[in-house]
């Protein structure tokens, strides 16, 4: 393990300045209710504004619609985004991790068809994993393709599925074989789904808080061609491995309640400042400084062909635990009441980073499973 | 478009590393740091220091120094603080070193140590006990007490930062001038009392960027640096003893509530490291305040983190002193109450942070002391 000090450099800076002057002149501060972090608003014609300026799909070559750019180049972009708390929802799973994948095990015809309208902003995507019996033992998946003339047939069910309800695709991992004894990673596949298949019903499983964010897809005989199915049939525990590893260690694993303290310091300016208050922000500044640098740095590594896995499980454990915290620390020092409707906007958005955010430590591989991966790596295990 | 030029790289020569590591490798074995301890010194270390040169690093070469930068500097005390090196690297080098060499005071043969800026508060205003007179010739003579001075007891000179009549002065007095009464840390280092009862030294007017401020974010970087080598060395241990030990029938390491305290110490050894390079890069550029502010207040918090991390997966093995965890763990501890509590550094960033304003807060976040303007 070794985290290597990195800093942006002249063009990187000017990338940061040209995010940030963007983001000035589509949501200036005070005209929109910031997003909090990943959990963001879906907002197409956002997303197509982002992709007009080449930042969706940005690392991925431009052969495929992309442009070439790099880890660190998503880094400030995405950065910037969730800072602002920008509407980035409905590009951001195949921006983050879906077109890395068909990139990197899709066929020709794959890249073809899905990374140009990714690279647009179009193509919204949701994340097959989860079913009622498999959660973090992900290798114990039971929804099954099977075989038919021309493609494969699914049947089960998957759940906790983020914005089934408005994406387009679903990226799936289904079982292909059934489970043998003493490889229960084999027989795994990786498939993409459109959700508009016949067959494929979408049912909302209501938020803590009533809104409708998770659902449950069920398959009855949805028919998928072999086309979509994603590299090789019987590797897709591999492929979702890596998959995963785009998913940690990455800006939205820190810094989702920074609009909460932003919005904190704005609605405080003007009046005296308690003491106790002046001081969260010096030590909230002086963290994300740290947390940041690491994770910069974990970009950096991915830019040099690294493939930083113990690095990022070590980022996204520790940086989701801090989004906590920081939430933690507002509500002992905050002396008021809040509710998610109160007047005040940090009031608002305080109540919302109370309720949803524990779930920071469960989204994309819980903590638990993190410091699995985590202390292995640190062991020389394999992981 | 506006392009950006991005600083110059610093780097810090590989050699370096190379060289501290295989020096205190050899020498501070686990029975070497305990005699230290026992005996308040250790002449051979620091003599074997020395002969390296890294004694006087990142002191200009014609102020009598090795040269070199501060981030050099820093790479060295991570290795102090890695070895547990009973040695008074950064009183010497970028702290006592640095202060004389600004001054131009002409630096003795021997050892020398400072006065931290915050032992200065208690006992050197504090009820006015302490006072200084300059007379025209430079020729300055004190009274007074100062507390905690690290290695005091060993030094030829101490070397102080005094306000006197409205000018900052560097302030050098022959350590045979003062009475010394040794006291240690809670790691058995010397932090010594030192009385000034008419104790005759050489004044000389403090240069632009030389005062107890810039002196307390040197020693804050100092400390930043030690605490990230003692941390990653605590961590190293204890996945080593984790292995190690079984119970239940595997090493302890295999269970999920163990590798919680794993992970947690890698993670703050991680983070001090980058807090103490970045910090040192910045700071090597020009002024870092930003930048050593907010990596002090992270090692203090990771070191209190990290020991009770390490202790634990230690079990009582860890609390003995025929194992070595506890020269890094009493170190952190004695080292995160020097040069700036977390509430300390905590106000002092705070003031940046409300001072910077909503729009500025993320810009502060990203370009540190840059965006302070």
């Amino acid at each position: 393990m070794r985290f290597t000090p990195t800093e942006l450099t002249g063009p990187e800076l000017d990338l940061q300045a040209e995010v940030r002057e963007f983001l000035a002149a589509e949501l200036p501060p005070g005209t929109h209710e910031p997003c909090l972090g990943m959990a963001a608003d879906h907002d197409r014609e956002f997303s197509a504004k982002m992709a007009a300026r080449g930042w969706v799909g940005m690392a991925l070559p431009s052969r495929w619609g992309g442009s070439d750019r790099t880890a660190v180049q998503r880094f400030i972009v995405v950065e910037e985004m969730l800072r602002w708390g920008a509407p980035v929802g409905h590009h951001w799973v195949a921006d983050r991790q879906t077109g890395n994948v068909i990139l990197k095990f899709g066929s020709d015809e794959q890249r073809e068809r899905f990374l140009p309208p990714i690279c647009r902003g179009e193509l919204g995507f949701s994340i097959g994993m989860s079913e009622p019996d498999s959660g973090s033992d992900l290798a114990s998946v039971s929804t099954r393709a099977e075989r038919s003339d021309d493609g494969w047939v699914v049947n089960g069910t998957k759940i906790w599925t983020s914005n089934a309800h408005m994406n387009d695709w679903f990226i799936c991992l289904l079982r292909t074989a059934p489970m043998e004894d003493g490889n229960k990673h084999a027989g795994l596949s990786q498939f993409l789904i459109d959700l508009r298949s016949p067959g494929l019903e979408i049912s909302p499983i209501p938020f803590l808080d009533g809104s409708h964010h998770f659902n449950e897809v069920t398959f009855h005989d949805v028919f998928v061609p072999d086309i979509n199915v994603v590299g090789q049939p019987g590797m897709g525990w591999h492929q979702n491995t890596t998959e995963m590893a785009y998913e940690r260690g990455g800006p939205d694993r820190w810094l989702s309640p920074f609009s909460t303290v932003e919005q904190l310091l704005r609605e405080a300016s003007g009046t005296p400042m308690e003491d106790a208050v002046s001081d969260l922000f010096g030590e909230l500044a002086a963290r994300w400084w740290g947390i940041r640098n690491l994770s910069l740095s974990v970009a950096r590594l991915i830019d040099e062909g690294e493939a930083p896995s113990v690095e990022s499980a070590l980022v996204k454990e520790m940086g989701t635990r801090y989004e906590q915290e920081v939430v933690e620390k507002l509500v002992q020092l905050i002396d008021e009441e809040y509710s998610p409707e109160s007047e005040s906007l940090f009031e608002r958005l305080l109540a919302q980073c109370v309720v949803t955010f524990p779930g920071n430590t469960i989204r994309g591989g819980t903590i638990e499973i993190l410091r699995s991966v985590a202390s292995k790596g640190l062991q020389g295990l394999p992981a | 478009m506006t392009v950006t030029t991005a600083p110059e790289p610093v780097v810090v020569d590989e050699l370096i590393t190379e060289t501290a590591d295989r020096l205190f490798g050899e020498l501070c074995t686990h029975e070497a740091v305990q005699a230290a301890e026992e005996a308040g010194v250790a002449p051979d270390i620091w003599d074997a220091f020395c002969e390296t040169g890294f004694d006087l690093i990142a002191v200009p070469e014609e102020a009598g120094g090795s040269g070199g930068t501060l981030a050099e500097a820093v790479e060295v005390l991570r290795l102090v603080g890695y070895h547990s090196a009973p040695i008074a690297a950064a009183e010497n080098g970028i702290l006592g070193g640095w202060l004389l060499a600004q001054a131009g005071i002409e630096r003795p043969d021997g050892l020398v140590t400072v006065v931290p800026p915050r032992a200065a508060e208690v006992g050197w205003s504090g009820g006015g006990a302490c006072s200084m007179e300059i007379a025209g010739d430079g020729t300055a003579v004190l009274n007074g007490e100062a507390h905690r001075v690290p290695w005091a007891r060993s030094a030829e000179m101490i070397v102080c930062v005094c306000d006197c009549d409205g000018q900052t002065s560097v302030v050098a007095v022959p350590a045979s001038e003062c009475e010394i009464t040794p006291l240690p840390n809670m790691a058995g280092e010397p932090r010594d009392t030192v009385r000034f009862v008419g104790a005759a030294g050489v004044a000389a007017p403090a240069p632009d960027g030389v005062d107890a401020e810039a002196l307390a974010q040197r020693g804050a970087l100092s400390r930043v640096a030690l605490m990230a080598g003692a941390i990653e060395k605590m961590c190293q241990l204890t996945v080593s003893y984790t292995n190690e030990r079984v119970q239940f029938g595997r090493p302890v390491a295999r269970f999920q509530a163990v590798q919680q305290h794993l992970v947690w110490a890698a993670q703050d050894a991680a983070l001090v490291r980058m807090a103490a390079e970045v910090a040192a890069r910045e700071a090597t550029r020009g002024e870092a305040p930003f930048e050593i502010a907010a990596a002090k207040l992270i090692a203090n918090q990771a070191a209190a983190r990290a020991t009770k991390a390490c202790h634990q997966a230690h079990g009582a093995m860890g609390m003995t002193q025929e194992y070595p965890l506890h020269h890094f763990s009493r170190r952190l501890w004695s080292w995160r109450k020097e040069y700036g509590s977390d509430a300390h550094w905590s106000a002092v960033l705070g003031t940046m942070a409300t001072g910077v304003g909503p729009d500025g807060l993320y810009p502060l976040i990203t370009s540190g002391t840059a965006a302070l303007g």
